[in-house]
């Protein structure tokens, strides 16, 4: 069947729903058509990103959290290790970014929806911590659907642990930007998603508390399809910057020049 | 079992954080509004003695009659809530005061209102500066407490439980949607409980569910003790000790 294309070289688009080949997507994953915005993976927004070959992991913690409580939960998350190579739904490392070294991490939504569960949250952790340590600013780029409701109570108590974590590299001077992405949600949005000192956003980002059907119930209306966008909390002051995808190297690479030595 | 838990603490004749305050501080100041937006009426925030020694609390108000329930969307603090509790915790680091959090809420307002006035925002300051806070806090579950909007009101260095209260990443019906398991099955499988969540350290007191005047009695006590033991500790040894505390939750391997 050397004839048929490979799988993945056509991809229909999850808004319009036309059919582009891949080299169309590429190198964005921007819908040719429609301007659609794919959900990247942690590899493919590293590549975006960083100055190639500049990324190292940071050490590895080496933790996993026991899954013996929450039934099915130990195969979900087999799954999702498979389906994305990634031990959790954050990568960490240093890296360069234009040459303005910086430690970043990168959130995963193909990894059970980004789920904010005590891995990541460590690992966030981590990431100020060893900002604190090398005197180096912090980069994240966000994609959850909030906290990992198998992982109960020592899920959701990671907004904390994080923003503690977030608290002493302030502390220590610390200069942090996030990308918030598609989607940003729940219990990462109020937590460290939205405590960093400049936030920016790729456009038409979903990024909010509830979700739209919760909100739906509650307030028995129909929301405007543009509600939780991020060009809508751009005009409510919620943001410093809608940044097309394009530009985001270039833009990080100015604040980091900007803001990101050390005194 | 769960549901009867959750009846008795989603009851009309609850034990309210209305009646604690008016029983432990019957001295006491309101605060009004977060000075951007609005007032939220289901979050009481305020000071008051408590044996001689000025408090900062905050209370969630559930309502009893309908009128009650709907001003105060059954305890789902808005923004403007947050803001307010931020606003109280601030004068309470000025002047060296404790802070007491009064607990039983469905979790934080999911409304347009709310998402407009940012909500998460307002959530994560919240977390933020309870965890950072150089006083003394505590925190009391009266009944349930759910998701990051309970959180913001309980990052603190005691937590307190009454005996058929709640604590959980989300309601038992949400969970029962997301993961698709029933309601009464949801406290088996994770610890939500004050009993369960003693056990991994947590919660600090269980307090018997018995008639208000009791109730109210037997948090007194523990409030004296508590405050006494924390009176010494400083801004740092507070800090730690609430990192501490929660990541004993954690069952990293």
């Amino acid at each position: 069947m050397g004839h048929m294309p490979a799988a993945g070289t056509w991809q229909a688009c999850p808004q319009c729903g036309e059919h582009h080949h891949r080299l169309e997507w590429a190198p964005w994953q921007i819908c040719p058509s429609c301007g659609y915005y794919q959900r990247l993976t942690a590899q493919q927004r590293l590549t975006q990103l960083v100055d190639q070959g500049t990324f190292q992991p940071l050490p590895d913690l080496a933790m996993t959290a026991a899954t013996t409580g929450f039934p099915d939960y130990a195969a979900k998350l087999a799954t999702a290790q498979t389906k994305t190579g990634l031990a959790e739904a954050i990568v960490v490392g240093q890296a360069a970014i234009d040459q303005q070294v910086c430690v970043i991490g990168i959130m995963d939504s193909h990894f059970m929806m980004g789920s904010l569960n005590q891995v990541v949250g460590q690992k966030i952790c981590q990431l100020f911590e060893v900002g604190s340590q090398r005197q180096l600013p912090v980069v994240l780029v966000t994609a959850s659907g909030g906290a990992r409701m198998q992982e109960g109570l020592a899920a959701l108590t990671q907004m904390s642990l994080t923003l503690a974590a977030k608290s002493a590299f302030d502390a220590q001077g610390g200069f942090s930007i996030n990308v918030l992405t598609d989607p940003t949600m729940g219990g990462v949005t109020a937590s460290f998603a939205l405590q960093a000192d400049i936030l920016l956003a790729e456009p038409a980002a979903t990024i909010g508390f509830a979700g739209r059907r919760v909100i739906e119930q509650t307030d028995q209306v129909q929301l405007p399809a543009d509600f939780q966008s991020a060009e809508q909390l751009l005009t409510r002051g919620m943001l410093d910057a809608v940044v097309p995808r394009a530009q985001l190297k270039a833009q990080l690479a100015q604040l980091l020049r900007l803001g990101g030595k050390s005194a | 079992m769960m549901q009867d838990a959750l009846k008795k603490i989603r009851g009309a004749h609850w034990l309210s954080s209305d009646a604690v305050i008016q029983q432990l501080w019957p001295d006491f100041f309101r605060l009004k509004g977060d000075r951007l937006v609005a007032d939220d009426p289901a979050l009481t925030v305020g000071f008051g003695q408590f044996e001689g020694q000025t408090c900062l609390v905050a209370g969630v108000n559930r309502g009893q009659t309908l009128t009650e329930r709907q001003t105060y969307r059954g305890g789902a603090v808005a923004p403007t809530g947050y803001r307010k509790f931020s606003r109280g915790l601030k004068l309470a680091m000025k002047r060296h005061w404790p802070v007491i959090t009064l607990i039983n809420m469905p979790g934080a307002d999911a409304s347009l209102a709310a998402e407009k006035q940012g909500q998460s925002q307002a959530i994560a300051a919240a977390i933020q500066l309870m965890g950072q806070l150089t006083v003394p806090n505590i925190a009391v579950f009266l009944g349930e407490g759910e998701s990051g909007g309970a959180l913001a009101l309980a990052n603190s260095n005691r937590v307190f439980m009454y005996q058929h209260s709640l604590f959980s990443v989300a309601s038992p019906e949400a969970m029962q949607a997301i993961l698709k398991r029933p309601v009464g099955e949801v406290d088996q499988l994770l610890p939500i409980t004050a009993q369960a969540l003693q056990q991994q350290g947590l919660v600090d007191a269980v307090l018997p569910d018995t008639d208000a005047n009791t109730m109210v009695a037997a948090l007194k006590t523990q409030l004296q003790t508590a405050l006494m033991q924390l009176a010494d500790q400083t801004p740092l040894q507070l800090q730690q000790q609430r990192l501490t505390k929660f990541q004993q939750l954690q069952t990293l391997v």
